[in-house]
């Protein structure tokens, strides 16, 4: 895409006329037209017989198309095609383009679903790569880290170490032979000796440094990671259920969630800015193409059909 | 690191510097610290320390410099440190797989190549070569002290001083002056040694402790097979928003929207995954930067369309626009690189970008969609490293034939690019995934087929939401649990045309693989497992509770789903399956370590659930191993892990470790079994065993069998509870019936215990009753890839050499002609024997059709029609087989057939028996050789195995019964 040079340069701060005139160039659907008119202008005096429905009756594939059907034979790993594999590629390459403007010409495109979304596909596409016409300002993404910095939370973490009770091997007594050890375990330390020979070994580990909070509701189940963060530190607790049975706990440590500082995640913000420039993009050319056209629609949507239940209310339930 | 201005200093002064920087403090053995000594350097001297020990490894393995690995990133190391602060920094990082962004090959470069790297990674050079000079001067474990930074700093420049000198030359020099002890393989250079080097890394490696401890390694889960909008499939059925971004942000834990606009949530967030878009359309969603010329190719699609424009018909046009891709003439110009690439493109910037090495792995990966007449012969591909990976898919436009699809995966690893295919519901493949005899373009399968195959195709998928792939019920009849989530259709459903069963499951594959190795000297059906979803909605549904349908708006309602939707004409939405996983065995969560675990078939499968299973194999293991902390460092120090061929035999059978841990968020465990195959004369055979158990159930005495364990459902309101079945479950088997002549492979199966089905779930919500098309209630399992076991050529020799015709024919046996075979079994009973097993049985063969009645009966009713069958077909019954009786394979289900006296068709043709399994055709020819019969099955691989045997009075002689149970 040939892009205006002005917009490459970061946004300066905006100044009387110049800075209403950059507003303007930033506006998405102005720079949408813009690229697009370029592109399409350029393209279509490039390559005239493509446009209309008057197209000309010469098919000419020029150098360059000759070029593009040998690379992307190349581009598959094959070895350079022959002339008889050439012949046949340009065979079909001029098979294709007469199809494709009999099919044009008989208006084969109108009204078909599929054409359709293709079309409206690429105009998403085409948003979102005018989107990137522009790299942020580092202060611009700080300002902008500052209204979403929920977004960027450091999940909290926890160490700990734990005792086992196996179902396996106690049955229905898992529970409360833990609570029994746990009576034994008052006021004991983290790594009291007699704490492995009150309960049995556990499948993974039984030391678990600074893991966030998800990775213990993956490792132990989610019910067992919620009672485990809202435990204090410095001594044995439980019994608390996991999914595999009984636990007592020792806490070292817990770090709440905390948000970083915009040092620590300017390239997430970066990535994350880029995503929602690029959705606000795509909604507001919409939205202002919308704004040319005028909808018309029954009145009762839902007059004539039997009542569905609304989708989330679907979800939920499934 | 500081950057020193160039003076003119002499050598003497630069090794005075060395001595005094000796002095100072920062002093270490990066091959004695813990982990917290190493988390606590700085962070420039956190990769030299490792690059120190990088080059340290390679020079105690005695292995050539070759080409170094530099600018590395140490997070997986760090993080994996974090986690064992106690543990020594050399362990760890034995079992990391470093990232390293640039290779250099030392031996080659001069000082001033040395001099001209950029300034942070001259010193990873230097410490590296420090590390192997060492390593190589010295015998003992000890490396000595390593000033992190000043050593390094004198020898830039002792290296400016002579930029055209040998860089090694002048390392060597350089370490030798600061006085180490010199040793007697001072001189282990590369190149030169190459041959002694690899005797001599066989003599370490068997001493060495690494060994004894064996690899760390831990189960990751991923998804392999996932669709956003970018496939044209996903986005004319009404995905049309979100792409692979999207799709890994789900994996990770975030929610996102359903095509239909609500919210969904991973259950349990995942380790990694690669996105796999249909490389056909990839091309027809983008052309952004060429919108003129993208346009101008669009109407090519005309001739994809179908006439109906209304919504219902959407779908159907959708995957008529598949069908014709994908089958059809390729409509090349929808693939032009400037098209096709630039999605392509984008795709690895969205695995780019979600990579996390040591959180979470983002796989460059993509869908080879090949469908010729509507049989699914779909393949993912895998890619090791997104730098490398081709400027455009290999698609199916470019061919429909997986062997191309081989040989452009071959050229690819040749250039670098490491990749791996895995194939996908072989169930829908109308029996042409598992080819026997000729493959797609009817060429006979062989040696070259097969290795080919084997070299690119390292798992399938076997499970996923369009039905399990494992095996059927009618290809394994004793397998109690082989009817789980079975789907046989054809894609696109086309009309007359009833999908084959014969070649669409992997367990079939397996044993036919083994039967091709022993009959024709290869095996092209050595893969591993995964399972997958195939969502064509960005976000996938998991688990029975959260169950949102697979394919946009077709099943994304609980109405759609639970009113029996025929999606896109094909399935009863109902019978869909929950999306499986792939589970892998890796050192770390990283792109090389985990595919490195998918090439070395290190993987298994699962319907859901995050169920973990081990599985060992070897000679010597014992339930002492098993029970030792360390089991699975013995697990890998004495055999082998899944995925492998068992190590030349040492005992008298295979034994087993295999160990599985249900998934916190799921149903217990209920037993774990092994699925053993073998072959024998060009016969196949399949067995279960019940090897552990929860509960204090008995094992049948007689048979092995394993009572099933019950059931907490309530299927009104569907719940389960996990009162039955246990958390985890481990032994050690050894295989009661081996036999050291015969090909054969091994593969666990775990089981949860029965939980409601989804549909259960969803009609408790609806207040419906549980539909009716599938079971109320299902076990969630798991599949370990299997371990191969090839007897040796001594081994060989001890099997019975079986019939082959080509034997028969020498001896003068002559076939049957039609009219010979129609004499001899047409209105008879006829005893057979199957040589290879022994067993017995009766076929009774009806009369042929006549396009008449049959022959009247006598004396009475000689008007009763005892058959009305079209001219030359005739119906047949097995007799007498029992539910134990060994059995060959494709004969379906032979007990249920003499116990209900149920019956199949047959007709003769040219000098065949004809009978077939669910449309496969699968012929008999006999041969006469003096006054025997014999006779050959067409999927024998060339054996005749049965022989006509005079009647039996007694089916079972209590004097030929065991009388020891065998179990």
């Amino acid at each position: 895409v040939n892009r205006p040079e002005s917009e490459r340069e970061p946004a300066e701060p905006a100044a009387g006329r110049k800075g209403a005139a950059d507003r303007l160039l930033r506006e998405p659907l102005l720079q949408f037209l813009v690229a697009g008119a370029l592109l399409f202008g350029g393209y279509a005096l490039l390559r005239p017989e493509v446009f209309g429905r008057n197209a000309s009756r010469r098919i000419e594939l020029t150098p360059d198309d000759l070029r593009q059907i040998f690379v992307a034979w190349l581009a598959q790993g094959r070895p350079a095609p022959t002339l008889d594999e050439m012949r046949s590629l340009v065979e079909q390459k001029v098979r294709e383009e007469i199809l494709y403007r009999e099919a044009l010409a008989l208006g084969l495109d109108q009204g078909d679903t599929i054409v359709k979304r293709r079309l409206a596909q690429k105009m998403e596409f085409l948003f979102e790569d005018l989107s990137d016409l522009r790299e942020p300002t580092s202060a611009e993404l700080e300002a902008w880290f500052r209204e979403h910095s929920e977004r960027f939370a450091l999940p909290p973490r926890a160490t700990f170490r734990h005792l086992y009770f196996s179902p396996d091997r106690r049955g229905g007594r898992a529970r409360d032979d833990a609570s029994r050890a746990l009576e034994k375990l008052a006021g004991e330390p983290a790594d009291a000796p007699a704490a492995a020979l009150l309960a049995d070994p556990f499948m993974f580990q039984d030391y678990y440094g600074d893991r966030p909070f998800q990775q213990v509701a993956a490792s132990f189940g989610p019910r067992f990671a919620e009672a485990l963060f809202r435990l204090a530190p410095g001594s044995w607790q439980g019994p608390i259920e996991s999914g595999y049975g009984w636990h007592l706990v020792f806490v070292d440590s817990i770090t709440p969630s905390r948000t970083p500082a915009f040092e620590e995640v300017e390239a997430e913000v970066r990535s994350e800015w880029v995503a929602a420039r690029r959705e606000e993009v795509k909604r507001k050319a919409l939205e202002e193409m919308k704004a040319r056209y005028e909808i018309v629609l029954p009145a009762d949507l839902m007059a004539g059909w039997p009542a569905a239940a609304n989708p989330a209310q679907a979800a939920a339930d499934g | 690191v500081i950057r020193h201005s160039v003076c003119v200093v002499s050598i003497g002064v630069a090794l005075q510097l060395g001595l005094v920087a000796d002095a100072s403090a920062k002093k270490a053995d990066p091959t004695k610290m813990t982990c917290e000594e190493y988390l606590s350097l700085s962070e420039s001297e956190r990769p030299v320390a490792a690059a120190f020990l990088e080059g340290w490894n390679k020079g105690k393995k005695h292995v050539d410099i070759g080409e170094v690995g530099l600018d590395r990133d140490v997070t997986t190391l760090i993080v994996s440190c974090q986690e064992t602060p106690k543990e020594s920094l050399w362990r760890r990082f034995e079992k990391h797989v470093p990232v390293l962004k640039k290779h250099v090959k030392p031996i080659e470069m001069e000082c001033e190549d040395f001099v001209g790297l950029e300034s942070d990674i001259q010193p990873e050079l230097y410490y590296f070569l420090d590390g192997y000079d060492r390593a190589t001067r010295t015998q003992t474990d000890v490396a000595g002290e390593v000033d992190l930074e000043q050593d390094y700093r004198a020898f830039v420049q002792v290296c400016k001083q002579a930029p055209k000198e040998s860089l090694w030359a002048k390392i060597k020099a350089h370490f030798g002056k600061k006085q180490r002890r010199p040793v007697m393989r001072s001189e282990l250079r590369s190149k030169t040694l190459e041959g002694i080097a690899s005797a001599a890394l066989g003599l370490v490696a068997a001493a060495a402790a690494a060994q004894a401890a064996g690899p760390d390694r831990r189960a990751y889960f991923g998804e392999t097979h996932v669709h956003t909008s970018w496939s044209l499939d996903a986005f004319a059925i009404g995905n049309t928003i979100t792409n692979p971004g999207d799709a890994y942000r789900y994996f990770k834990g975030e929610p996102i929207k359903h095509p239909l606009g609500y919210d969904v949530k991973i259950d349990t967030p995942l380790d990694w995954a690669g996105v796999t878009d249909h490389s056909e359309y990839a091309g027809v969603v983008n052309l952004a930067n060429e919108p003129g010329s993208a346009v101008s190719k669009l109407p090519e699609a005309q001739p994809l369309i179908l006439k109906a424009r209304t919504k219902e018909e959407m779908e159907r046009v959708a995957l008529y626009a598949i069908n014709t891709l994908a089958a059809g003439p390729p409509v090349k110009a929808l693939m032009s690189p400037a098209i096709a690439g630039e999605v392509w493109k984008r795709n690895v910037a969205l695995a780019d970008e979600a990579n996390e090495p040591g959180k979470f792995t983002a796989f460059c990966s993509y869908e080879w969609t090949s469908m010729p007449n509507n049989m699914n012969l779909h393949r993912n591909l895998f890619f090791k490293d997104c730098a490398k990976v081709p400027p455009q898919p290999f698609s199916a436009l470019d061919s429909f034939d997986p062997v191309d699809l081989w040989s452009w995966m071959d050229g690819q690893r040749k250039a670098g690019n490491e990749l791996l295919a895995i194939s996908h519901n072989a169930n829908l493949s109308d029996g042409r995934m598992f080819p026997t005899e000729v493959d797609i373009k009817g060429r006979p399968i062989d040696a070259a087929y097969a290795e080919s195959r084997v070299r690119n195709e390292r798992l399938t998928e076997i499970k996923q939401l369009k039905g399990t792939s494992e095996t059927h019920p009618l290809l394994s009849p004793n397998d109690e649990f082989a009817s789980y989530e079975i789907m046989s259709i054809l894609l696109g459903d086309p009309p007359g045309r009833i999908a084959h069963i014969v070649g669409s499951y992997a367990r079939q594959a397996l044993k036919d693989g083994l039967a091709m190795q022993d009959a024709e000297g290869f095996n092209p059906y050595k893969f591993g497992f995964g399972a997958a979803s195939d969502s064509h909605n960005t976000a996938v549904p998991y688990r029975a509770d959260n169950f949102f349908g697979g394919h946009s708006f077709t099943d994304g309602t609980i109405e759609a789903r639970m009113s029996g939707t025929l999606v896109g004409g094909m399935f009863d939405a109902r019978t869909e399956s929950t999306a499986g996983l792939t589970g892998v065995w890796a050192e770390e969560n990283t792109r090389p370590s985990i595919f490195d675990a998918m090439q070395r078939r290190e993987t298994f499968g699962v319907s859901g659930p995050h169920i973990q299973v081990r599985f060992f194999g070897g000679w010597e293991y014992t339930p002492d191993m098993l029970a030792a902390r360390e089991w699975v460092a013995t697990g890998y120090a004495k055999g082998v892990p899944m995925g492998s061929d068992l190590p030349p035999a040492e005992g008298k059978a295979p034994t087993f470790m295999v160990w599985a841990v249900k998934d916190p968020t799921s149903g217990n465990l209920d037993r774990i079994q092994i699925v053993k195959g073998w072959s024998k004369s060009g016969q196949s055979f399949e067995k279960i065993y019940d090897v552990v158990w929860a509960g204090d159930r008995k094992a049948d005495k007689w048979t092995g069998v394993v009572p099933p364990i019950g059931s907490t459902v309530d299927v009104e309101k569907a719940t389960y509870t996990n009162t039955i079945g246990a958390v985890e479950l481990k032994t050690v088997w050894t295989d009661p019936e081996f036999d050291p002549s015969l090909h054969a492979f091994y593969y666990a199966r775990v089981l949860e215990i029965p939980t409601p089905r989804w549909t259960t779930i969803q009609a408790a919500k609806l207040g419906v009753a549980p539909p009716d098309v599938v079971p109320a209630t299902i076990q969630e399992r798991a599949w370990s890839s299997p371990i191969w076991y090839t007897p040796s050529a001594e081994a060989r020799k001890g099997a019975k050499p079986g019939t082959t015709v080509e034997d028969l024919k020498k001896q003068g046996a002559v076939a049957l002609s039609d009219a010979q075979l129609k004499a001899l079994i047409e209105q008879k009973s006829v005893w057979l024997q199957n040589k290879v097993t022994g067993e017995k049985f009766m076929i009774i063969y009806g009369a042929l059709g006549k396009g008449a009645d049959a022959k009247p009966l006598v004396p009475a009713e000689p008007g009763w029609v005892t058959q009305r069958f079209p001219a030359g077909q005739g119906q047949f019954q097995v007799r007498w087989v029992g539910r134990n009786a060994a059995m060959q394979s494709l004969v379906g289900d032979a007990f249920e057939a003499s116990h209900f006296g149920t019956s199949r068709t047959y007709n003769i043709a040219n000098g065949k028996i004809v009978t077939e399994l669910v449309g496969a055709p699968i012929e008999i020819a006999v041969y006469k050789l003096g006054d025997k019969y014999l006779g050959a099955r067409s999927n024998e691989f060339g054996y005749a195995n049965y022989e006509i045997v005079p009647a039996e009075v007694e089916l079972s002689p209590l004097s030929a019964a065991p009388k020891v149970a065998p179990k």
